[in-house]
């Protein structure tokens, strides 16, 4: 591989994913930016609700039937330096076929329902293999063996007859990393992979992944609700809210100088493991608004502490960027015509 | 609601006086067996729960930790007598100090307890009826123990919905119209329905978004110091226990392997299973990530249906000896009400959380 560290790898831009249903139009994903640099793990946290999965089936067009790409580029940046639009493709076309799991593949939260239960774990890791390599039965089997062992399933030649219902959580988990990485794909979005899975389990597992990506050179996207293991796996962060990116930035940016108020509030939220302070945990307050009555303005604002009555609930925030790397999508750090020039970086208003 | 209220107080102020142990469990035994052939002849035990005992004081918090399969919910069912245990004694005792053993009562003769005992249960979406309205759900306890009818009937359920944080308006929705976290409300307000004294939460937060979490742990807090509950938390996320519990007991394949104050089982912890435990969970401060000896537990939990030799834990336990193997610990207690299954606690050095 060409030494091109830091380059963009897998960039979204605009991406509008909306869902057509008979009791309206559900806008699951609203205009999300984010980008992937090579050999990074992004992370992209959220709410339930927030258009964090659908962001990455987006990206798979994997979308169930309702789901249509409305607008906006999904850029992939293949080894030729070839930039390829991935939201112009056809979902059932060659070149998609093509990428998924070859180029990015996927590892889902629930392994019970997304590897089949009727067909042996070889079966199905063979077959995935078969379908990008050009290789015989033999070859894809060696091939699948390796990747059991190199997952860290014990006696894989045996295994590799087993049946999903045959295996524990943990094993069913490295199952799936084993199929996604078969075919060496560039970037792994992993969605939930360890929400499932018992805190021992989950470290497990976290360790792996991060070993792999070390040893296959790969670049995660990795999608969770749980900000500690936001804090123990990403290098950048995004932040979800409402089929929007409300803030991103690196790790250590996002978790100790948090811009966006939902990102603080959310961190306050979380009950902290050694925490001396055993006060009262501060909720956000309200919940999440139904999808078919998203708040005009800031979609926040309802819940926002920081709420500025006829600013937030009239103009949609743009994205701000802060830092090379950061950026937030609130009216505190601009946005409001009148002060847009000045007050791009400063905290009053 | 005003008569609710008073009934409960009453009931505090009595309570208050005893503050003393409401729930023992004496070697409860919990286990199924697996039966084969045409004629389900016994081949075997799970031994879900086994040899379980620990003590909840009027008031208090227990926390019940494990992971997956280890009994902890089996062990709140036994509680609640939707299982039959096995063995052991369930002493309950009850507000004129007289104690029963739960686990020797059946059918009639649970029906009291059963309005003292009351559950919530991990899955706001499937434990909620989805044909039944939120007055149908959360009055149906009232109803069926003949508490209340009629327009009182609904007077004390819109006055459960608003102790909980929802509003009287909702009564004739159906659960589906309601969030995640709504919904969690409104099994907490079927729980309350009956004036219990002991609360058993099954995994009560696990579903629900952290920001809910919070919103529910809060109000169960609140709960707790207005109607003087006493709550057996079942759970497998550690920074909650920290935050709610006053006292923790860990399982380990249907066994209690550690059992002590909050400050004990998280400062100082006497047992390799429950340090593993807390190593295991993540921090959110992207700063500690790669400090210190993470301990990584190898291998599978013990099936509990073929249980390893002697301690349960020797094959994934990192300071296992041969002693272990062979031999099974017998909790026991080493100091100040800590109490554990190790036939090394006091020579090991355990590492607990440190205080952030």
């Amino acid at each position: 591989m060409i030494d091109k560290k830091d380059e963009i790898i897998l960039e979204v831009k605009g991406l509008q994913t909306h869902f057509f249903t008979d009791e309206g139009v559900v806008k699951a994903v609203d205009g999300t930016d984010l980008q992937i640099r090579r050999g990074r793990t992004l992370c992209i946290v959220g709410e339930s609700g927030c258009g964090k999965s659908i962001t990455a089936r987006s990206i798979l067009q994997i979308l169930d039937k309702a789901g249509k790409i409305v607008a906006g580029e999904i850029l992939l940046r293949r080894d030729s330096d070839e930039v390829l639009d991935l939201a112009a493709l056809k979902h059932n076309s060659k070149a998609m076929q093509s990428i998924r799991g070859k180029e990015i593949a996927l590892i889902f939260q629930e392994p019970m329902s997304s590897l089949s239960p009727v067909h042996t774990i070889g079966n199905q890791i063979i077959e995935a293999i078969q379908l990008h390599f050009d290789v015989d039965k033999k070859g894809a089997e060696t091939r699948a063996i390796d990747m059991l062992k190199r997952v860290g399933i014990p006696k894989a030649e045996t295994r590799l007859g087993s049946y999903v219902f045959e295996l524990s959580g943990g094993m069913r988990q490295r199952v799936m990393i084993a199929m996604a990485l078969s075919c060496q794909p560039r970037i792994l979005i992993a969605d939930e992979p360890t929400t499932a899975l018992d805190v021992t389990t989950q470290a497990i597992i976290l360790d792996l992944i991060k070993e792999l990506q070390k040893d296959m050179d790969m670049t995660i996207m990795f999608i969770t609700h749980d900000l500690g293991v936001v804090a123990e796996i990403a290098d950048d962060v995004v932040v979800m809210y409402l089929g929007k990116v409300v803030e991103s930035g690196d790790v250590n940016t996002i978790f100790h100088n948090p811009q966006h108020p939902y990102t603080r509030e959310l961190l306050q939220s979380i009950p902290k493991l050694g925490s001396s302070d055993r006060g009262r945990l501060q909720p956000i307050q309200g919940m999440v608004p139904h999808p078919f009555a998203r708040p005009k303005g800031c979609s926040f604002h309802p819940r926002c502490k920081s709420f500025m009555p006829g600013v937030c609930d009239q103009i949609e925030p743009p994205a701000v960027t802060l830092s090379e790397d950061s950026s937030v999508r609130c009216l505190l750090y601009g946005g409001v015509e009148r002060d847009q020039e000045t007050n791009l970086s400063s905290k009053e208003v | 609601m005003a008569s609710q209220s008073t009934a409960r107080q009453a009931s505090n102020t009595t309570g208050a006086v005893k503050a003393e142990k409401l729930l023992e469990l004496k070697n409860l035994k919990m286990h199924f067996p697996i039966t084969k052939g045409l004629l389900h002849k016994l081949v075997g035990r799970v031994k879900a729960v086994d040899d379980v005992s620990f003590t909840i004081q009027e008031g208090d918090t227990l926390a019940l930790v494990g992971e997956s399969g280890c009994g902890k919910s089996t062990l709140g069912r036994s509680i609640m007598r939707i299982l039959d245990p096995t063995a052991g004694m369930i002493n309950y005792t009850e507000e004129n100090n007289t104690v029963v053993d739960l686990a020797s009562l059946d059918g009639k003769s649970l029906r009291p307890y059963r309005q003292a005992i009351r559950m919530i249960f991990q899955d706001p979406q499937s434990s909620l009826n989805p044909r039944m309205t939120v007055f149908q759900i959360v009055g149906e306890p009232l109803k069926r123990y003949n508490i209340a009818s009629g327009s009182e009937l609904e007077d004390r359920v819109a006055g459960l919905l608003k102790n909980v944080g929802l509003r009287p308006e909702y009564l004739r929705r159906y659960p589906h119209a309601f969030s995640g976290g709504e919904r969690q409300r409104i099994g907490i307000a079927r729980a309350l329905a009956l004036n219990p004294r002991l609360i058993i939460a099954d995994e009560a937060v696990s579903s629900l978004d952290v920001s809910v979490q919070a919103q529910i742990l809060n109000l169960m807090q609140d709960l707790q110091a207005q109607y003087h509950l006493t709550y057996l938390f079942i759970t497998h996320d550690l920074s909650v226990v920290d935050y709610l519990s006053d006292r923790v007991a860990v399982m380990y394949v249907g066994k209690l392997v550690e059992l002590g104050t909050r400050a004990q089982i998280f400062t100082q912890p006497k047992h390799p299973y429950t340090e593993a435990l807390l190593s295991a969970v993540p921090k959110p401060d992207p700063r500690l990530r790669n400090t210190g000896a993470r301990i990584r537990l190898t291998g599978e939990i013990a099936d509990p249906a073929s249980p390893p030799t002697g301690c349960y834990f020797h094959p994934r336990c990192s300071y296992s000896q041969d002693r272990c193997k062979v031999e099974e610990p017998v909790a026991r207690d080493i100091g100040d009400g800590q109490r554990v299954a190790c036939h090394f606690a006091e020579e090991l050095q355990l590492k607990g959380v440190e205080e952030i």
